[in-house]
């Protein structure tokens, strides 16, 4: 199967926080939230976007505790939507219950899945869910060697330190075409996650949200260097994700305005440096669309020419009827004129964004 | 770079939490440097130092807590302190120890950011009652960092500025000396440190685990 190449996915994003809206002090249900989140995804296909991943949290303001059932009815009313995770924790689930998940999904949504693994950042969730958090490292590095082999061998026999022994197990069903969901592995900090990452010859996804440039640069490059080490293909065949952050108004001082008490009271980083101070440090970026692709197109300077970037758009208490406004401008000005530059600056060599149709060709020819 | 006779100049880092301008502890704070450059000048050995004045960057420090990361003038501080050969790290005394700023500052540097690292302790107040705060606050609270403080940390309390005894000039003496032999090796290996990050290769995570592939 030869599907046309897509050199860069675009898409969205989420948190699933429930926040007050700090112009109106009033704060959605859960359920409006959810429904919320619903309406987002389905907007993102209909701009045109290409992926839509939603966090995993078990703790409130936050209402994704189950991404797979979410995933699962997106899969049902989306055609073309690349349905992903930001992230799903590889620390806290059973191996088991991933590897069945998300081959489930795969197979509902005709292999328009992947996953992206994190160890979250919520220490109490590790007994919340019988793990124990002094063993976050081990836990995340031997789930996720499990999890491989539960995809890709049909039975397995296995041992670990962390979960009872399987014997002649087989999960079901088997990933679609034999091909498991493309991983990414997603990171704030750790260079551990750029160096496993690597070592899989997997994605890795750089949050970006919330470090200066040079931090993300770091890792990244560390992840190019040591995925050609493992002799997965050179530095620019490897996988890079990014995050990024935007709010539009056709007028640069608009949107500044109308963004300013969301950034301000934002539970991540409010009530510390300005909006101006936060968008000139980091890959924030509040003005028109155009600001918004001068800004977006300076990434692959900084990190090299990559395969996935992720918005956040639907964060810090912001109304739906307002990202689905930004998911416009989005989906109409911004990503069209980005697909393009970027297409168009892209050196010979780099890697497409990973497909599930690409992956199957590449699993046959590998099979030949 | 690496031979004996082509030594490069040893680099200090000079912290000061003084709040007015100019303040007794930015005046400790020099009198240390000073005495530590003209030790290190007697052993053969140039020093450069630089000085951080913490009120300059409080609000960045604050914002830090905040947003978890420094910005580009708080982190041009940081590393100045990282990549210094010796540290003097000086503190008026706020409620019986050293100031909110002054350990704001190292609470947001990374927790093994001084690890090895010499360094000089310095404190100010009113009163000379206050003077363990170097030995009860200070000291504890690099060798939780593990950096190597100089055995002679000095205190200045007003009386100390207008003392016709040179006791107080002769305790700076010696603490810039004490800080000079802890740095001067620094100048002939010619090294300073990287900031690359270093990784654990990922097969040895693994047989730490003996997770089958």
């Amino acid at each position: 199967m030869t599907a046309t190449a897509t050199p860069i996915q675009f898409g969205i994003f989420t948190v699933g926080d429930v926040t007050p809206d700090p112009t109106t002090g009033r704060t959605p249900t859960e359920h409006e939230r959810i429904k919320a989140m619903l309406t987002i995804a389905l907007k993102a296909e209909e701009v045109g976007l290409d992926v839509f991943a939603t966090g995993e949290h078990h703790n409130p303001p936050f209402v994704p505790s189950s991404p797979t059932t979410m995933l699962g009815y997106l899969a049902a009313r989306t055609e073309r939507l690349i349905l992903s995770t930001s992230t799903t924790l590889i620390t806290t689930n059973d191996p088991v219950k991933i590897a069945e998940d998300f081959a489930m999904l795969q197979h509902i949504a005709d292999g328009r899945v992947d996953v992206m693994m994190g160890r979250g950042n919520t220490g109490p969730v590790y007994p919340w869910f019988g793990q124990d958090i002094r063993q976050g490292i081990p836990l995340a590095i031997e789930n996720y060697a499990l999890l491989r082999k539960l995809w890709t061998e049909d039975v397995v026999d296995w041992q670990g330190r962390f979960r009872t022994p399987l014997q002649g197990f087989t999960s079901t069903p088997r990933p679609l075409d034999g091909v498991p969901p493309f991983v990414w592995h997603g990171s704030i900090r750790s260079p551990e996650i750029a160096e496993q990452a690597a070592y899989y010859g997997d994605g890795f996804f750089a949050n970006n949200i919330f470090w200066p440039k040079d931090h993300f640069k770091q890792l990244i490059n560390l992840y190019r260097d040591r995925f050609e080490h493992y002799g997965h293909g050179t530095r620019e065949q490897a996988l890079v994700g990014l995050g990024g952050q935007v709010f539009m108004r056709r007028r640069s001082q608009d949107a500044v305005a109308e963004f300013r008490p969301y950034f301000d009271n934002a539970p991540v980083y409010g009530h510390g440096p300005s909006l101006e101070e936060f968008t000139d440090q980091t890959p924030l970026t509040v003005g028109s669309p155009q600001e918004v692709i001068d800004k977006t197109l300076t990434f692959r300077e900084s990190f090299g020419d990559y395969q996935r970037q992720l918005f956040l758009m639907d964060h810090a208490g912001l109304p739906l009827k307002t990202v689905l406004e930004q998911l416009d401008m989005l989906g109409e000005e911004v990503v069209p004129v980005l697909r393009e530059e970027m297409a168009a600056r892209r050196p010979a060599g780099t890697a497409d964004a990973p497909t599930h149709a690409a992956r199957v060709a590449q699993h046959e020819g590998a099979a030949v | 770079m690496t031979s004996a006779d082509s030594t490069r100049p040893v680099r200090l880092a000079v912290v000061s939490a003084g709040l007015s301008e100019p303040s007794s502890t930015r005046l400790l704070a020099d009198r240390l440097a000073e005495a530590t450059r003209v030790a290190l000048r007697e052993e053969g050995v140039e020093a450069e130092a630089g000085v951080v004045e913490l009120r300059e960057v409080a609000t960045q420090i604050a914002h830090n807590f905040v947003t978890g990361f420094a910005d580009a003038r708080l982190r041009e501080a940081i590393e100045q302190v990282t990549e210094a050969d010796g540290l003097i790290a000086v503190t008026p005394v706020f409620s019986a120890s050293y100031s909110g700023l002054f350990k704001s500052f190292f609470d947001v540097l990374d927790k093994d950011a001084l690890a090895g690292k010499p360094v000089l302790l310095g404190a100010t107040g009113g009163t000379p009652r206050h003077s363990l705060v170097l030995e009860h606050a200070m000291r504890p609270l690099f060798a939780y960092l593990r950096a190597v403080a100089a055995p002679t940390a000095v205190y200045a309390a007003t009386d100390d500025w207008a003392a016709r005894d040179d006791d107080f000039s002769r305790r700076i003496a010696r603490a810039g000396g004490e800080l000079a032999s802890l740095v001067a090796p620094h100048a002939a290996a010619g090294t300073s440190p990287t900031a690359e990050p270093d990784v654990v290769p990922f097969e040895q995570q693994l047989a730490a685990l003996r997770v089958e592939e």
